[in-house]
């Protein structure tokens, strides 16, 4: 007979379909008279990678201590005396456990429902082969991302992912905004790429020579589910370079999930369409970053003062990036800031040992962020501005956005029952039980608490900001309306997500799911809230964030800052990014390309002058060389004359001379 | 009595070149139908490619293929003609195949003197397949120098503006380097007492020598290739001979010249002295790292798109040239793997920027953009020669170049972190060059520019396919080098 | 013959050869010039000569025989350099070595 979890070994479809979905609609595409189809074809196979990511997620939920691995040798090395004695081979394949099934549903269902909602979203837009051909080699990298076997395979997904981030978010490449944004994305991922590489080095080298297989004979690097992490026993000695390579994974990650310092790229990453900010750059590839450090932990292992690096960055960028929410007045950017913060949570949790808390978080997060974006999308869609001061009273004519965008609120803010309550109430308890062994984590605690406050009153300022109110502020917007169906399912189908993906955690397949994900070697995760008081107080901020922001914004009222304020100059240096843009600008614009021009200045002219100045000196040499050419016999006769006396000279008196002096044979 | 293939295959070559001289306006399909039969002639070598461990027939140890026959015989000193391949040289021959038959299309509508032009280039591919296959010290040197001149003509009579001065500058570096590489090279069988210039002998002879012997023939062997890699600071010519050259020659010249370099080092230096590698290690690691970081900063720096593809070379040679120096097996592997996927991938942006230059007239970064929505075929070969220079996975450059810094780690440990710095900055002038060229609003595009041709697309196309194979499937490569030299490898 | 002193032979041809490398150096006039040469060689051939006559037997012949050549050597040289005289003198209409000097570049 057949069951669900033959299906294990089938994992590799899902990333299949996509690269066909990739091939055909690309190709094909561009053939098309009318696009449309080509639009439901893409849909279409997302559609069925989605039946696959769902049954293998619900083969999982069914029995959580499974886990399949399903390998090929990628390229194998046979046995050479000297280079590898016992031969050497490189692995690929697909790994499902709790924790790719989890990610792989995910993926599938936010992945579906964005291509959906783009058919309505997209319509007007040119050069849509392009955006389906390159949104399905991004889920098609994804899914391979999450279910690659080994950290070679990660990492080529991982860089695939990014270059499709990069041409969804020069989608409309003829903007020069656009395409900045892109270079700029790319580059500062490409920081934490370059750092996440000499990681794999270090963990790959430190395998092969003290492997369990001991030298190169090391059959491939794969994560092994069941067992301890390889790397446990050598990082009871606080080994120096197993905490360099540490770093580098959390260098990596923070470059993928936005973590402060290298958070700069992800807010301008806006300037792509709103469907891909929704899939990529809130639901599913920044996540990749978590990802990495979940898959880390769990596999191989942090040492101590790398989980205290983590926490730090994890537990600074959340309230950081919060803060620039605050005040910004671009609905997509505050979103965007906001999905930094809650990326923060994510590493706060996976660094104080608790990967399947943060993957819960990024599992409910996923829901409510896109909800939040795509909801943003459709008042996008309708009035064709992203300044929130523009907007106002659109709850009227769009009540389907305004209440989806409410229930994403509502979850983010974390307001229980909503999803984000559940969730992030297990980062903080998680955090919090970690206190009395590691006091060092305290500060990053409390910036992780404080702001559950601001993201309350950030999400809810652009809710009034938009939704509150009885017109628009800007009186020529268009008349707003709701998009057509294919809009609004995503809407609705996320809504529930967002309301009910965080009861999950009280079933007792999901919670074993989450158990077996921790495997041997994760702290096992804290079930809903533990510790009540913290769980009061983090709702009591919640609720105070959205009390204020329905104070200052409320009814379609405009808070308006004095200039005079002694708060104004923390409001410019929120807007302008805590000039962290500026900085970067600086030191790639003005401090790399000086340099670069300096070093050509250095090659054209003295390096290269260099060379001139020899060919010069030659000529030079010779013009002179030339002019004792007379052309008369009798100076040439004169030449060999005076050759003659000296050699004369040389044999008679010289050479003499020598050979007294040292000798000859 | 096994079919002569090596010897069969410089005869066709040979043959070849001098019909297409001839050809005068068929001078296209001849050289297509010579580059047909080298790519069938390739194959029948891999076929025969004995492959570890060793071939035992072989006339040359650990050579598959040899062939030797006396060519001068003197009481004291026998010159050979000997060839035989190894699994680097093989590899290095597949490179030259494939860009040959992809120049040779790319080209197709050369109307400047064709036959001239296509026999040239063949001639460049003979002297570079000599290269790769001679095992005895005056054949290699004559085959070296037989790429030499084909180059200086392609450069001088095709070549842009300043050709002149470009084929000049590079015939004269490359001709004093050779100088100084042949006094090496006769040092060395002179010195290994060997009584004839083969590579075994010399070998045998030359590995038993003490350290400062060696240093010293390292150093000057080291020269003599470095200059060819282009080492920094040696490598003012390779920028200007690149912007003159056509793009036929700019692509062999990066493809093909500059390996002649890495491949005449493993060849010649590494593997014959290894003491005198030892010694020089430091020297080679400093030139190594000053053109890694030099060759990308300076691309930063450039508006001229053939400029800025040639300091990338400058920056990937000098990976190449970390990779051998650092000698390790792994090491010599990934600088070998390098070594070809440089040679495809800088042949595809070379030829994309000719096309550049073909389609709108100027290869100024800063004055043409935007080009995309004009040239969509154009711009797509860029994004994907750009990306795969830059290393992205499932393309080429990218298993080259992570073995290479893998074997870096292993060798310097955290030295590994200046290249891999560089890889940021070879990626924001890569990112930077195409967000100018190729996005933005158009600026700077003549009336009536259209797409390229299809030989151009079709010549890059093979390009394409080759960088993404070689990209998903790197083992194929890197089982026939280490299939290659039982010439001891370091250790891993 | 051994009799005969070495030091008039030599310093007769060292004269000799002084006087004909003096007229090398200072003459303008062609066939002077040709006349410088053909003293200068002379000395060499004398020497030749008297090496043979006091070396003696056999062996001396050796010089003699070379002497004899030298001579045939100088007549030829002779021709070929008169035969230039004619041909410079046709071309230019002198004979003037020092402005002869197109061979300069």
């Amino acid at each position: 007979m057949v069951s669900l979890a033959d299906l294990f070994g089938y994992a590799f479809l899902v990333p299949l379909l996509m690269v066909l979905s990739f091939v055909i609609v690309g190709l094909a595409g561009t053939r098309l008279k009318r696009f449309e189809w080509g639009g439901w074809l893409a849909v279409g196979f997302a559609g069925a990678a989605l039946v696959v990511g769902v049954l293998i997620a619900a083969a999982e939920l069914m029995d959580p201590s499974r886990y399949t691995n399903v390998q090929f040798t990628w390229f194998h090395l046979p046995a050479a005396p000297g280079v590898f004695p016992n031969g050497f081979s490189l692995v690929a394949g697909t790994l499902v456990d709790p924790i790719s099934a989890l990610m792989l549903l995910v993926v599938t269902v936010v992945g579906f429902l964005v291509m959906l909602y783009s058919i309505g979203y997209m319509h007007h837009d040119h050069g849509l082969p392009r955006y389906y051909a390159e949104l399905s080699l991004f889920l098609a990298a994804m899914s391979g991302l999450v279910i690659a076997n080994n950290l070679f395979e990660f990492f080529l997904f991982w860089e695939l992912v990014g270059v499709c981030s990069y041409f969804l978010i020069g989608f409309y490449y003829e903007k020069p905004s656009a395409s900045s944004a892109a270079k700029e994305a790319f580059l500062v991922t490409r920081v934490g790429d370059v750092m996440f590489l000499l990681g794999i080095f270090i963990y790959f080298y430190y395998y092969a020579t003290t492997g369990p297989s001991g030298g190169w004979a090391a059959n491939g690097f794969v994560f092994v589910r069941g067992t301890t992490p390889f790397l446990a026993g050598a990082m009871g000695g606080q080994s120096t370079v197993l905490t360099v390579a540490g770093i580098m994974i959390l260098g990596g990650a923070a470059g993928k999930s936005a973590q402060f310092p290298l958070h700069v790229w992800l807010p301008d990453a806006m300037e792509g369409p709103t469907t891909v900010s929704a899939l990529i750059h809130a639901a599913t590839m920044v996540a990749a970053g978590v990802y990495l450090l979940a898959v880390t932990s769990l596999f191989i292992g942090f040492t101590s003062t790398d989980q205290l690096a983590i926490v730090a960055v994890g537990g600074f960028t959340t309230f950081f990036a919060a803060t620039m929410a605050v005040v910004h007045p671009d609905i997509k950017r505050v979103i965007a800031y906001s999905t930094i913060s809650q990326l923060g949570y994510m590493v706060l949790a996976v660094g104080a040992g608790f990967a399947m808390v943060g993957l819960f978080h990024l599992f409910t997060h996923a829901f409510f962020k896109a909800l939040l974006f795509l909801a943003a999308g459709s008042v996008i869609h309708a009035v064709g501005t992203q300044d929130l001061f523009k907007m106002g009273g659109l709850r009227k004519s769009m009540r389907v956005t305004a209440a989806a965008f409410a229930i994403g609120g509502l979850a983010l803010a974390g307001i229980p029952p909503f999803a984000g309550f559940w969730s992030k109430d297990d980062v903080l308890s998680a955090v919090y039980s970690q206190l009395p062994s590691h006091p060092a984590y305290w500060p990053f605690f409390v910036l992780a608490v404080a702001a559950v406050f601001l993201t309350a009153y950030y999400i809810f300022r652009a809710w009034f900001l938009a939704f509150s109110g009885d017109k628009p502020r800007d009186p020529t917007l268009p008349h707003a309306h709701e998009g057509p169906w294919v809009m609004q399912v995503p809407l609705v189908v996320l809504s529930a997500f967002a309301v009910g993906a965080g009861l999950f955690i009280f079933w007792p397949n999901f919670q074993g799911l989450l158990l077996h994900g921790a495997g041997a070697a994760g702290i096992p995760p804290v079930y809903g809230p533990a510790d009540l008081a913290l769980s009061a107080t983090s709702v009591f901020l919640g609720v105070a964030g959205i009390g204020l922001a329905w104070a200052l914004w409320g009814h379609g009222k405009v808070f308006v800052l004095a200039d005079s304020s002694p708060v104004q100059p923390l409001r410019r240096l929120l807007l302008n990014r805590y000039y962290f843009k500026v900085g970067f600008d600086w030191i790639g614009a003005k401090g790399v390309y000086t340099v670069a021009r300096a070093a050509d200045f250095v090659d054209r002219f003295v390096i290269d002058g260099t060379v001139h100045g020899f060919e010069r000196m030659f000529a030079e040499l010779s013009d002179r060389l030339r002019r004792i050419q007379t052309g008369v016999v009798s100076d040439y006769a004169a030449y060999v004359v005076a050759g003659l006396i000296a050699v004369f000279v040389l044999l008679l008196f010289v050479a003499p001379y020598l050979v007294a002096k040292f000798g000859g044979g | 009595m096994t079919l002569p293939i090596l010897s069969l295959t410089i005869l066709t070559l040979l043959v070849g070149t001098v019909a297409t001289f001839l050809a005068g306006s068929r001078a296209r399909w001849v050289a297509l139908a010579t580059s047909a039969v080298f790519l069938g002639e390739i194959a029948l070598i891999f076929l025969g490619f004995s492959g570890w461990p060793g071939y035992n027939g072989a006339l040359v140890p650990g050579f598959s293929e040899s062939e030797s026959y006396v060519w001068i015989h003197l009481s004291w000193m026998r010159i050979n003609y000997t060839v035989g391949v190894d699994g680097i040289s093989l590899v290095l021959i597949l490179l030259t195949g494939i860009l040959q038959v992809a120049t040779v299309i790319y080209s197709w509508g050369e109307s400047k003197r064709p036959a001239a032009y296509f026999g040239l280039l063949l001639l460049t591919c003979l002297g570079s397949f000599g290269v790769f296959v001679a095992l005895d010290i005056l054949l290699f040197f004559l085959f070296w120098e037989a790429v030499l001149v084909p180059m200086f003509f392609l450069i001088g009579f095709w070549g842009g503006p300043q050709r002149r001065y470009a084929a000049l500058k590079f015939f004269i570096y490359t001709h004093v380097a050779s100088i100084v590489m042949l006094v090496g090279l006769l040092a060395l069988v002179f010195y290994s007492g060997s009584s004839s210039f083969d590579f075994s002998s010399v070998y045998a002879g030359a590995r038993s020598l003490s350290a400062v012997p060696q240093t010293f023939l390292f150093l000057a062997l080291f020269f003599g290739f470095g200059v060819k890699f282009p080492m920094v600071p040696f490598h003012t010519w390779l920028p200007d001979a690149h912007v003159e050259a056509p793009t036929g020659g700019s692509v062999l010249l990066a493809g093909l010249l500059l390996k002649l370099g890495g491949y005449g080092l493993i060849r010649w230096a590494v593997e014959v002295l290894p003491s005198g590698l030892h010694t020089a290690q430091p020297i080679l690691f400093f030139v190594a790292f000053l053109s890694i970081v030099w060759g990308s900063v300076l691309s930063l720096s450039q508006r001229d798109l053939k400029r800025l593809v040639a300091y990338s070379s400058i920056n990937h040679m000098g990976i190449v040239l970390l990779a051998i120096a650092l000698d390790s097996s792994l090491g010599l592997i990934a600088a070998v793997l390098l070594m070809f996927a440089h040679g495809i991938v800088s042949g595809l942006l070379f030829m994309s920027s000719g096309s550049v230059h073909h389609t709108f007239g100027s290869r100024d970064i800063a004055s043409i953009g935007g080009i995309t929505p004009t040239t969509p075929a154009l711009s797509t070969l860029i994004m994907t020669g750009s990306l795969a220079s830059l290393g992205l996975p499932a393309l080429i450059s990218f298993p080259a170049e992570f073995t290479a810094l893998l074997a870096t780690w292993n060798g310097l440990s955290y030295w590994v972190f200046l290249p891999l710095a560089i890889l940021v900055v070879t990626a924001a002038f890569y990112l930077w060059m195409m967000q100018r060229l190729l996005f933005g609003t158009p600026r700077g595009i003549p009336a009536g520019a259209h797409d390229i041709p299809w030989y151009e697309g079709a010549g890059m196309g093979i390009l394409v396919a080759f960088t993404v194979l070689f990209g998903i499937l790197p083992g194929l490569l890197v089982n026939v080098i280490v299939s290659s030299p039982i010439h001891g490898w370091p250790g891993p | 013959m051994s009799g005969l002193p070495i030091v008039g032979f030599v310093g007769l041809s060292a004269a000799l050869l002084a006087v004909g490398i003096f007229g090398i150096l200072t003459r303008r006039n062609f066939i002077l010039l040709l006349i410088a040469i053909e003293i200068a060689m002379n000395a060499g051939i004398l020497n030749f000569v008297y090496f043979a006559a006091y070396t003696g037997g056999t062996a001396g012949l050796t010089g003699q025989a070379i002497a004899v050549v030298l001579v045939g050597f100088a007549a030829t040289e002779v021709a070929v350099g008169l035969a230039i005289v004619l041909a410079l003198n046709r071309l230019r209409g002198s004979i003037n070595v020092a402005e002869a000097t197109e061979l300069r570049r």
